[in-house]
């Protein structure tokens, strides 16, 4: 019986992991869909569309000093609302329609560790 | 002698109706014959459910080709493709490189008489009515991040982004009541897109303010 109970949790340990795992994979390949095309495949804010006209810079998700000045709220409500929600450039779209809340949560994990920061806490 | 003429008259007239007539069948089957399916789908509804499905594709689906085109402009195309996307279609890293194949001018017209068959009600006649241009500038240029990511002509350069599919010449190429249509209902003809969706955001008089400002592009 106990051994059973042993498989068991093993079973759900790994189940969960690999459950993480795809999830991980589906965060990325939703960022180099939607965000890589301003941010950059590796979010250092240099995307296709960053042209000499772009008139703005899109923010580089790889930098901690400027990242941690950002809550995950205002990293969250400028994915969902756009650069203006957050008193940004209109360049940044408000992605709010197209992604869902786990999606965006997921975004805003998925920053954090090309960061490797926490962020202002608020 | 009037006989022959009489003959000859009603022959020439009928080789002209001929050649101006459409055949969209002659054009499905060059359509077919020549791998374009391989590339682009057009049997309808959207197929396309998660983001592999839409990078899977190799170009764009064209179900609701007659809706989208103005068939001048297709013809046109055909004979003589120049990138409309910057980039490859589905990259970011590379530049189109612009190997669309080109058909001849007689093949060019026959696969526009079959691509101008494959519409949607979807796109309803009129639906773009007359927006206010300036207004549809605005939220163009100013509002949305519209150009971020689609090039524009203004005066005679053409600005920015590349990822999109360019702007430039929408006069002459896109049916503004599908431009509409695919700003009201984009999950319709693009489920799995890297467009945000804009319903909910803009309202129905920017939708239509802004397809007249695009529409206006050269």
């Amino acid at each position: 019986m106990p051994r059973i109970t042993i498989v068991s949790a093993l079973l759900l340990v790994f189940g969960l992991a690999a459950a993480g795992s795809a999830q991980a994979v589906d965060v990325e390949k939703t960022f180099k869909f939607y965000c890589a095309q301003c941010h950059g495949l590796d979010g250092k804010g240099k995307g296709p569309n960053v042209t000499k006209d772009f008139a703005t810079t899109p923010r580089n998700f790889t930098d901690p000093k400027e990242m941690n000045k950002l809550t995950d709220g205002d990293i969250k409500t400028a994915i969902k609302d756009g650069g203006p929600a957050v008193s940004k450039s209109e360049l940044m779209p408000p992605w709010g329609k197209t992604l869902t809340d786990e999606e965006i949560d997921a975004l805003v994990g998925y920053i954090r560790k090309l960061c490797q920061c926490k962020g202002k806490q608020g | 002698m009037r006989l022959a003429s009489t003959v000859s008259l009603a022959a020439a007239m009928l080789l002209v109706a001929s050649a101006g007539q459409a055949d969209p069948a002659a054009g499905e089957k060059l359509f077919t014959g020549k791998n374009c399916n391989g590339c682009h789908y057009t049997q309808g509804p959207a197929q396309e459910k998660t983001i592999d499905d839409q990078l899977a594709k190799k170009g764009p689906e064209l179900w609701y080709a007659g809706s989208k085109f103005q068939k001048a402009w297709l013809k046109g195309w055909l004979a003589d493709p120049k990138p409309i996307r910057p980039l490859k279609y589905n990259s970011l890293t590379e530049k189109n490189p612009g190997n669309h194949p080109k058909l001849s001018a007689a093949d060019a017209g026959a696969v526009t008489d079959y691509l101008m068959t494959l519409t949607t009600p979807e796109v309803k006649k009129g639906a773009a009515g007359k927006g206010k241009k300036l207004k549809g500038k605005l939220v163009f240029m100013k509002k949305m991040p519209c150009k971020g990511c689609h090039q524009y002509p203004k005066r005679k350069k053409v600005l920015g982004g590349l990822s999109g599919p360019s702007l430039v010449g929408a006069s002459k190429r896109l049916n503004p009541d599908w431009i509409y249509a695919y700003m009201m209902k984009p999950k319709v003809f693009k489920p799995v897109k890297m467009m945000p969706v804009f319903t909910g955001i803009l309202n129905e008089v920017d939708v239509k303010n802004v397809t007249t400002f695009i529409g206006k592009f050269k």
